[in-house]
């Protein structure tokens, strides 16, 4: 069912279009890259605040705080670039072993927040007079840090598969 | 009189494929940290500090991320100099780098730390942005435009 979805999505005019035009692509990739470059410092530094490495004359709550809205900005940003290069070539994504890595490691992100959100990042206040900091909230930055990076690895991988599409089609591999 | 020599990168198919994340965490750090001030002097994020503070309290990580990533990128050109050497791209990437690194201590610094009018600091903190945006667009494009696949010169 997700493969026919992958399949329908990457059909229609208008990621056909995007497929088809040679320069669209790259340059999505890149403004993907550029928002990593543009926003990633923030995940980097907040948890490196927290792990007490970087920012230690602010208060921990002045760098999670003031650092939520942009990071919301630049997560929607690069979710978006993501889902048109995704759907412009969904069906090899779906058999793409970094894609499906990828977006694994997206889902662990979404349960990083669940567990830690309403522990360590929505009372960031009561942080910043503890020292030093519990280690739940050093936790929560070590698995920050390793998703965050992981994402940005497994997405490098995505470029090194190309899923041979002509012999899955032809049925002479079953990778599903 | 020929040397042989063999670069240990390209003995290993991974060995390539490591550097290109060492050097993404790389520019993530060095361009995030300067993109932290940047967005700063456009009053977003940080504004219960000044730029100043900001961008002395980065500073360190900031040149651990560009030794990082330059580094890392010296590694990934050694493995095929003459491919880089004749790829637009490259060439266009190192223009924005040198620009961007000499714009960044000689200009972005300064003007950080002496609180000049927010006019001059907004533009300050757009051509921070876009310099080190060509920087990464070039990186990227490097794949898009293999010179061997030129077809004008075919």
């Amino acid at each position: 069912m997700l493969l026919s979805f992958a399949q329908f999505i990457q059909s229609t005019a208008f990621f056909t279009a995007l497929r088809g035009s040679g320069y669209v692509y790259p340059v999505i990739l890149s403004l993907h890259m550029v928002i990593i470059a543009l926003f990633g410092g923030m995940i980097l530094m907040t948890d490196m605040r927290l792990l007490g490495l970087a920012m230690r004359s602010y208060p921990v709550s002045d760098v999670v705080n003031q650092f939520r809205t942009p990071k919301r900005i630049g997560f929607v940003l690069m979710i978006t670039l993501g889902i048109l290069m995704a759907c412009c070539k969904a069906e090899e994504y779906y058999y793409n072993d970094w894609f499906r890595l990828k977006m694994a490691l997206l889902v662990v992100v979404g349960l990083h927040a669940l567990i830690f959100r309403r522990r360590v990042y929505s009372r960031a206040a009561d942080l910043d007079h503890l020292s030093p900091l519990p280690a739940g909230a050093k936790l929560a930055a070590v698995i920050s840090l390793v998703l965050w990076i992981s994402i940005a690895c497994a997405g490098r991988g995505i470029g090194y598969i190309e899923p041979p599409l002509d012999k899955i089609h032809a049925g002479l591999l079953y990778l599903h | 009189m020929l040397i042989q020599f063999v670069n240990p990168l390209n003995s290993s198919a991974l060995a390539f494929p490591i550097l290109e994340c060492i050097h993404i965490v790389g520019f993530a750090l060095s361009i995030g940290t300067i993109a932290i001030v940047d967005f700063r002097l456009l009053d977003i994020g940080m504004r219960r500090q000044t730029p100043a503070q900001l961008a002395k309290d980065t500073a360190a990580w900031t040149l651990v991320g560009l030794g990082i990533m330059l580094l890392s990128g010296m590694a990934l050109y050694s493995s095929d100099p003459d491919m880089y050497y004749l790829n637009y791209a490259f060439l266009g990437k190192m223009l924005f780098l040198i620009l961007a690194i000499i714009f960044n201590y000689m200009i972005h610094r300064k003007v950080v730390a002496s609180g000049a009018s927010p006019g001059k600091t907004k533009l300050v903190a757009w051509i921070s942005i876009l310099l080190w945006t060509g920087v990464v667009f070039g990186g990227i494009f490097i794949g898009f435009l293999n010179p061997t696949l030129d077809l004008k010169k075919v």
